[in-house]
């Protein structure tokens, strides 16, 4: 495993609410980000995952805690000293400037030579693909353009670690997709450590090494997207992560469940009589037609899948079958026997 | 929790030397040329001998003279204020409603503008030419004789010609954002044009009306120079009281008392403004006034109407201009019309030294106030440090009081060792810079609020400091605000009186105090030139200003706008 780059140990930061009083924006926050890693801060809005990254940006200050990159303490370390590439939401290219002049700034600043600046300069725009756009002017770009612009200005400079903040949220569905696929693979072309926000899970797990998911300011669960999507910690993650039902479970024996009425064999780990609550993924329930058990109350036809709503007891359960046999689907109505495969069962804690 | 906060303020300040350069050197600056005059203006009316004391208060009081002076400061104030606005509310409904073409338009905004623009005599003696014992109209054409000029009347009426621009710039904007739309969809609904004039469009510019009124108050409150002309003896004001007190009895404290008075409806004036108007604007002020289509919601003989009324008014303006531009080229006025270059003359030889000097003191204090203002205005809007929002009131005092207090408030504090700076072009440079920069600060606030604070995150992230970013992306992005900033600098320099009268002197002098010398000296055909010339070079300056700013704006305001600022 390469070394750590980036370290947050206990890294908290605090507003001011004109209703609430004091609230936490971001509460104790530990992460380290490996050398060359790609990790993602995932959450809803407001759950301090960019206040996190403006920290490490040095944008904010924390009010507790350390932050380091490399090795050295940068906790109250402007950010022009910080050797960061930051990637904004809204591109932040200097409207005043041209393509070139944007991607140069970093390159001015230091005062390297003209030659050189030349060089690195074409080099970059010949990597995101905008050769030959050195002359225009920013509002003259698509958006997409722009953030690739943003993206080269950001790595020309060969920063140490290189910081996204929502950077594809104002971009369309399908350029979002593009644009996502070619910050992952430049990332790993020049191989810097990298933190990238989103609200956006599926973006995160296709582009994250590792996530963590953050919740009211706090990291709830990190680790790879198989662990998020099958080993969620919490029922936050579990909900947060992919479509979910999380049902109340009694413990029968070592290796037996009772869910809505349906003995189920899964190795909870608990002893007899105690209960649960389970995580249990669509499309690790089977449904078949039957006499009696559970209830089609909903279908949706997507294609490649069809989704169900079926009421099981008192619980209302999102089941997914991709079907190849092309079946009829099941109709409103129809009563179905509904079987869970206990390897896509996970229990919460 | 503020403690914390200002404890990381104070410590990413000592770190980022930059900044702290900045505010270090502002606030002294700040400190000496407007809270240490302002506190030895103070101590001066308040005290004798060290003692604290409220006798020159109480002893101004109960002088008659003086009470009559408040008082008709607040009358000439208000009524000014309701003319005013009442004129202004005209031709911003004949801007907006009337259906004009855009060279009409232009036409109507020169002659609203040119008064603000002018110096302070221009009308005053244009109303002398007209209605003086040998005035154009009231000798001339009605054939009267020994009538007077001067009184409260002429007073309020010059005074109004010259401030109404005022509350056509506020209620222009205010009533172009009142949605035709909102009107039609009333006319639409059945409602007779005159009812919803009075349901819909008034009640949305109420706000509007307010703010016009107490700006034009304010104005009046603090005009020294058309009372000074036009007042006369039987109706003391407030200003002119304590100028005369000051250079007629050299009696400063009486005189610092007296413009203390003038503080207090002032800063009444200011707060209203401030805390209630500024908070009841329904419609969002945007400062842009675009085209729009005739409004059905004015009736034809309406719109006829306020194109007649404001084109009158417009007419009168133009009339005034043009009897001055008359009486800088004829012999003297009114007894010998004959033709002359004569006072050109006169001003070009015997008046060079107050052009000079003023030229002078414009262009130095033109770059240091558009620079000061427009970093005032970046670091109150942008940056994070202790004391901030003081720095932004204290920022803008001279601004708002009325410059009477302040100039007399100068030549308290720098009269003396260790400041004896009185006499000199710094200390009426300063007086401008501090004077008028606020115009500057405020438009670089309001610029900077469109422009989103990544930019500049993005310049740090790239590995530039605070100074670097400032340079290189902020003032770029700013400059508008700077030329607008600068620009006002210049057209106050060349223009204000109020307060540099108290601190000019023989080797230092302005072309609007040779204005006021020769119409006391009665040599109305040098006044009428040098304010000819004035209006001239500020007309040239403004318009070439106003070109570098169109050439400015066009990378940035438009497009770049839209698809930057956002987000």
């Amino acid at each position: 495993m390469a070394a750590t780059s980036i370290r947050l140990d206990g890294v908290s930061k605090r507003f001011d609410h004109t209703v609430k009083g004091e609230v936490y924006a971001v509460r104790r926050v530990s992460l380290s980000v490996a050398t060359g890693e790609l990790l993602t801060l995932l959450g809803p809005s407001g759950c301090g995952k960019s206040t996190t990254l403006r920290m490490i940006a040095g944008f904010e200050e924390p009010d507790e805690g350390t932050i380091s990159i490399d090795g050295r303490d940068v906790t109250h370390v402007l950010p022009n000293r910080r050797g960061i590439g930051f990637v904004f939401q809204n591109y932040a290219l200097f409207p005043h400037l041209s393509i070139f002049e944007n991607v140069a700034y970093g390159l001015r600043v230091q005062g390297r030579p003209e030659t050189e600046i030349a060089r690195a300069v074409g080099e970059v725009l010949e990597l995101v693909g905008l050769a030959g756009y050195e002359r225009q002017q920013p509002h003259q770009l698509s958006g997409g353009e722009q953030q690739r612009v943003a993206l080269a200005r950001a790595v020309v400079f060969h920063p140490k670690v290189l910081l996204f903040d929502e950077p594809l949220s104002n971009l369309d569905a399908k350029l979002r997709v593009e644009m996502r696929e070619q910050i992952r693979s430049l990332q790993k072309r020049i191989g810097i450590t990298t933190v990238y926000v989103t609200h956006d899970q599926e973006e995160a797990m296709a582009i994250s090494d590792r996530i963590a998911v953050m919740d009211r300011g706090e990291v709830v669960q990190d680790g790879t997207a198989q662990d998020l999507y099958y080993r969620p910690a919490t029922e936050f993650v579990a909900r947060f992560i992919g479509r979910t039902n999380i049902l109340g479970a009694r413990v029968l024996s070592a290796d037996e469940v009772e869910i809505e009425g349906l003995k189920v064999p899964f190795r909870s780990g608990l002893t007899a009589g105690q209960t649960a609550r389970l995580v249990v993924r669509p499309e690790m329930i089977e449904l078949a037609p039957a006499s009696t058990g559970g209830e089609v109350v909903q279908h949706t036809f997507l294609g490649e899948k069809t989704d169900y709503l079926v009421k099981l007891g008192s619980s209302t359960l999102q089941a997914t079958a991709s079907d190849h046999s092309r079946r009829p689907i099941l109709q409103i109505g129809q009563p179905v026997a509904v079987r869970f495969h206990a390897e896509g069962i996970h229990i919460l804690k | 929790m503020a403690a914390r906060g200002l404890a990381a303020e104070t410590r990413r300040m000592l770190r980022d030397p930059a900044l702290l350069g900045a505010v270090v050197v502002l606030w002294l600056l700040l400190g000496l040329f407007v809270l240490y005059p302002l506190a030895e203006l103070l101590v001066r009316a308040f005290s004798d001998e060290g003692r604290f004391t409220l006798e020159p208060l109480l002893g101004s009081l109960a002088d008659s003279h003086h009470r009559a002076a408040f008082v008709n400061s607040l009358i000439l104030g208000g009524t000014v204020g309701v003319l005013g606005t009442v004129l202004g509310f005209l031709f911003a409904m004949t801007a907006t409603r009337a259906g004009l073409g855009r060279h009409w338009l232009t036409l109507l905004d020169a002659a609203a503008l040119l008064p603000l623009v002018s110096p302070p005599f221009t009308t005053s003696i244009a109303i002398v030419f007209s209605f003086g014992p040998k005035g154009f109209i009231s000798h001339d054409l009605l054939g009267l004789d020994n009538v007077s000029a001067y009184g409260f009347w002429s007073t309020a009426l010059a005074e109004t010609l010259t401030y109404f621009p005022i509350a056509y710039l506020t209620l222009r904007p205010i009533i172009a954002a009142i949605d035709p739309n909102l009107e039609e969809m009333a006319f639409s609904l059945g409602g007779s044009r005159w009812r919803i004039f009075r349901t819909v469009t008034l009640p949305l510019a109420v706000p509007g009306f307010a703010n016009a009124f107490l700006l034009l108050f304010a104005a009046s409150l603090a005009d020294f120079a058309t009372p000074l002309i036009l007042a006369g003896n039987n109706f003391p004001v407030l200003p002119t009281q304590a100028y005369l007190q000051i250079t007629g009895m050299f009696d400063f404290k009486g005189g610092a008392v007296l413009s203390l008075m003038l503080l207090v409806p002032a800063a009444a004036v200011y707060l209203l403004q401030r805390y209630w108007v500024g908070r009841r604007v329904y419609v969002t002020v945007t400062g842009k006034v675009g085209q729009r289509s005739r409004s059905r919601a004015i009736a034809p003989w309406a719109a006829v109407l306020l194109v007649v009324a404001t084109v009158l008014v417009a007419v009168a303006i133009l009339y005034f201009y043009a009897l001055l531009l008359y009486a800088s080229l004829v012999v003297a006025f009114g007894a010998n019309n004959s033709f002359t270059w004569q006072h050109y003359h006169v001003i070009f030889t015997e008046g060079l030294p107050a052009i000079r000097d003023t030229l002078i003191i414009a262009l130095i204090g033109m770059p240091l106030g558009g620079f000061y203002g427009v970093l005032v205005g970046y670091l109150i809007a942008r940056r994070r440090f202790p004391g901030r929002q003081a720095m932004e009131i204290v920022s803008m005092i001279n601004y708002a009081l009325p410059g009477t207090i302040v100039g007399i408030a100068y030549l308290i504090a720098f009269n003396d060792p260790p400041l004896a700076l009185t006499g000199g072009a710094l200390i009426i440079v300063a007086c401008y810079i501090f004077r008028y920069s606020p115009t500057g600060i405020r438009a670089t606030v309001a610029l900077l609020q469109q422009i989103d604070r990544s930019l500049e995150e993005a310049s740090a992230s790239l590995g530039a400091g605070s100074g670097q970013t400032f340079r290189r992306v902020t003032l770029p992005l700013i400059a508008p605000a700077f030329f607008a900033g600068l620009g006002v600098v210049f057209i106050r320099s060349m223009t204000a009186i109020s307060a540099t009268i108290f601190l000019v002197s023989l080797s230092w002098t302005l072309i609007t105090v040779r204005i006021l010398e020769n119409m006391t000296e009665l040599a109305l055909g040098p006044a009428a030139a040098f304010s000819v010339f004035v209006i001239v070079v500020v007309f040239v300056v403004v318009s070439g200003l106003s070109a570098l700013l169109m050439r400015l704006r066009t990378p940035m305001a438009g497009a770049a706008a839209r698809s930057l600022l956002g987000g």
